[in-house]
């Protein structure tokens, strides 16, 4: 019997319209999500958006239905994402893939986590999470937003599974210290 | 020695949070967290910073869903999707086409050639029949056999694909 996975893998390969609005349907909020994460904005998004789902037509032949459809989105967005930074570099997403460019831009606008805040907490970690080491702020969306395996995230970064821990750890080292000495 | 101690219980906390942590430190973990209470406020901070992670939404524009439709379909129209199976079939069309073409040629050549190599013998006055068994049985047969057993495994990498 033909699982989901396979079923998505067999209608990217036929190129399937109907098949791709469901994926968009389904996964555009958390490919939303995902990408302000990974960019620390919230404008220019759409465009990302929109260009990873014609990627994802183009070039669908190429998931083979054997893992979760979600990690392969977010790879074919985050490569998306790369290559328009080497080409026009706005901010470094991680040292070693882009060499020679800025850090995270300074900009006068909101961060988009301190709009997106619904919660007390969220809104304590809003600026930090902006000010983040964007590879740190990716692992820990990835992990405890998107709720991936280390495994998953690996695939998706290009990075080995120990690092994408010890970004985990940083990240939560660094987020960690507003909420100590505080009881829950 | 007392800090190193909460420390590796710290990074057991962090490693449970990060989904690697054995069931073996996992079990020894639990026990250490029922009557530590430096290791629980870790505990407790932790699970707000991923318990906060999770309190941010983010606006998406009610059209974007409709403006990525209408692009996918386009761009379904408009490109010929390059898809792997596809591909192949193109290819093996083409590698069939070429080898057709080649088997072709090459009979055609064999008959020429034969013929000619008949006239020939006729100008050196050899028995005419004779050399036209021996063009047929040394030359004509072992090609058309060679060649034939050329086309094959491009017939069978066709089935297969």
């Amino acid at each position: 019997m033909e699982s989901e996975t396979q079923r998505i893998a067999r209608g990217l390969r036929q190129g399937d319209v109907v098949v791709l609005e469901a994926l968009v349907e389904r996964y555009q909020y958390r490919l939303v999500r995902y990408l302000v994460s990974l960019l620390g904005r919230r404008d220019g998004v759409d465009d990302f958006v929109q260009e990873t789902w014609l990627r994802v037509l183009e070039r669908g032949g190429s998931y083979d239905g054997q893992s979760r459809f979600e990690p392969w989105l977010f790879r074919v967005a985050r490569n998306l994402a790369l290559d328009a930074m080497r080409k026009r570099p706005i901010f470094v997403l991680d040292s070693s893939e882009v060499d020679g460019v800025c850090s995270s831009p300074a900009s006068v606008e909101p961060s988009p986590y301190t709009v997106a805040a619904r919660t007390q907490d969220a809104e304590r970690l809003a600026h930090s999470l902006q000010t983040l080491e964007p590879e740190c702020r990716e692992a820990l969306v990835l992990r405890f937003q998107e709720e991936l395996s280390l495994q998953e995230i690996s695939a998706i970064v290009g990075a080995p599974v120990s690092t994408v821990a010890s970004r985990i750890y940083r990240g939560l080292a660094t987020l960690r210290p507003q909420f100590e000495g505080e009881t829950a | 020695m007392k800090m190193d101690h909460h420390e590796s219980f710290q990074r057991a906390i962090d490693e449970s949070l990060a989904g690697v942590i054995s069931a073996e430190k996992a079990q020894s973990l639990r026990e250490h967290l029922s009557t530590c209470f430096i290791c629980n406020e870790y505990l407790s901070a932790s699970n707000r910073v991923t318990a906060g992670l999770s309190g941010f939404s983010f606006e998406v524009n009610p059209a974007l869903n409709a403006r990525v439709v209408a692009a996918l379909r386009l761009r379904a129209r408009q490109v010929p999707l390059a898809q792997p199976h596809r591909l192949q079939l193109a290819r093996w069309r083409i590698v069939e086409y070429k080898a057709g073409t080649a088997f072709a040629v090459a009979l055609m050549l064999s008959f020429i050639g034969s013929a000619f190599v008949c006239e020939v013998a006729t100008l050196l006055h050899f028995d005419r029949a004779q050399v036209r068994t021996d063009v047929l049985v040394f030359w004509l047969l072992p090609s058309l056999c060679a060649a034939l057993c050329l086309l094959a495994p491009s017939r069978r990498k066709r089935g297969i694909a």
